[in-house]
């Protein structure tokens, strides 16, 4: 019972490197909604922390800075689900839902990593 | 100012690892808890998909037999929530007074320099227990915020007990007014 159990629900590591080799593939056929809106969910994640240090060490400022953030991240995400992926967006409830998808928990990590990347290095 | 910063983060990582320990303690492993998230996630996903094959919503019967389906998620939503708010309250006391003890230790610091001027409602928070005019100076609430919350939503994915996306689209908890029951995302 256990077993089956374990089987049903794979651990979040090996979950983690099949959705990530699905995510890089072009046209990936997705077993269900919440398996592709993870993988958007993840990719916003790394997008927010490698932003965020990349906004820190350039010392980028002010209102451009957080703008220009949050319109190269929706643009990405956009390209990446029309573009590499194809798929269908009202599937999904139209991109709208796409681009939201973990936006909020990515731009507070993007704001963490610029406030402390460029608080030590322009500050 | 980067050994404060580092700090404040691995705080947030240490009181979001305890408030997931704690929740499983109290919330995550009891019987009842996991019978209903079960459940709700079950019919979550069995109303969607009804919703997604029956386009047809002229039908008064199909519209009949997902309004009673509805109703019954409602309910195993508001017991959910009353199953979670007891030991979230607990928690959220607990957590009060752990962040008035950072708060005192980290009064009148200036943790990080912010790479913009926040807005004035946000001053709030940014400027707060700080001197000064300059608004670009950030205190410790601020940043303690911000980590928790990236690291707490990833920390609960990563464990997987966040409720799923049927259930939250749902979003029918035991704070929402049944006066929304009509409004609800299935039934347009």
């Amino acid at each position: 019972m256990d077993n089956k159990k374990k089987s049903n629900s794979p651990s979040f590591a090996k979950r983690f490197s099949q959705l990530s080799s699905k995510a890089l593939k072009s046209k990936s056929v997705w077993e269900d909604k919440d398996e592709f809106l993870d993988v958007v969910y993840w990719m916003r994640q790394f997008m927010g922390i490698i932003f965020g240090l990349i906004w820190g060490v350039l010392g980028f400022k002010g209102m451009f800075a957080i703008i220009s953030y949050c319109l190269v991240n929706a643009l990405f995400v956009y390209v990446y689900s029309v573009s590499f992926q194809q798929i269908d967006e009202d599937e999904y409830g139209g991109v709208s839902d796409i681009i939201k998808e973990g936006f909020m928990t990515s731009f507070s990590s993007f704001l963490v990593f610029w406030i402390v990347v460029y608080s030590a290095l322009h500050a | 100012m980067l050994s404060d910063s580092i700090l404040i983060i691995f705080i947030a990582v240490f009181t979001a690892l305890l408030s997931e320990g704690l929740s499983w303690l109290l919330i995550y492993r009891t019987e009842k808890y996991k019978r209903l998230q079960a459940e709700v996630e079950k019919q979550s996903k069995k109303l969607e998909k009804q919703k997604e094959s029956l386009p047809d919503m002229s039908d008064k019967n199909h519209k009949k037999k997902l309004e009673r389906q509805e109703e019954k998620l409602k309910l195993n939503n508001r017991e959910l929530s009353m199953v979670k708010m007891k030991s979230m309250m607990t928690i959220s006391f607990a957590f009060m007074a752990l962040l008035s003890m950072f708060n005192s230790i980290f009064e009148g610091r200036v943790v990080a320099k912010l790479p913009f001027e926040p807005i004035s409602w946000i001053r709030g928070i940014s400027h707060r227990n700080l001197n000064g005019e300059d608004y670009t100076d950030c205190s410790f609430l601020f940043l303690y915020i911000l980590s928790t919350m990236f690291i707490r939503q990833n920390l609960q994915k990563i464990l997987g007990v966040e409720p799923s996306r049927a259930a939250s689209k749902m979003g029918n908890g035991f704070f929402t007014p049944p006066s929304q029951a009509g409004a609800s995302p299935f039934l347009k």
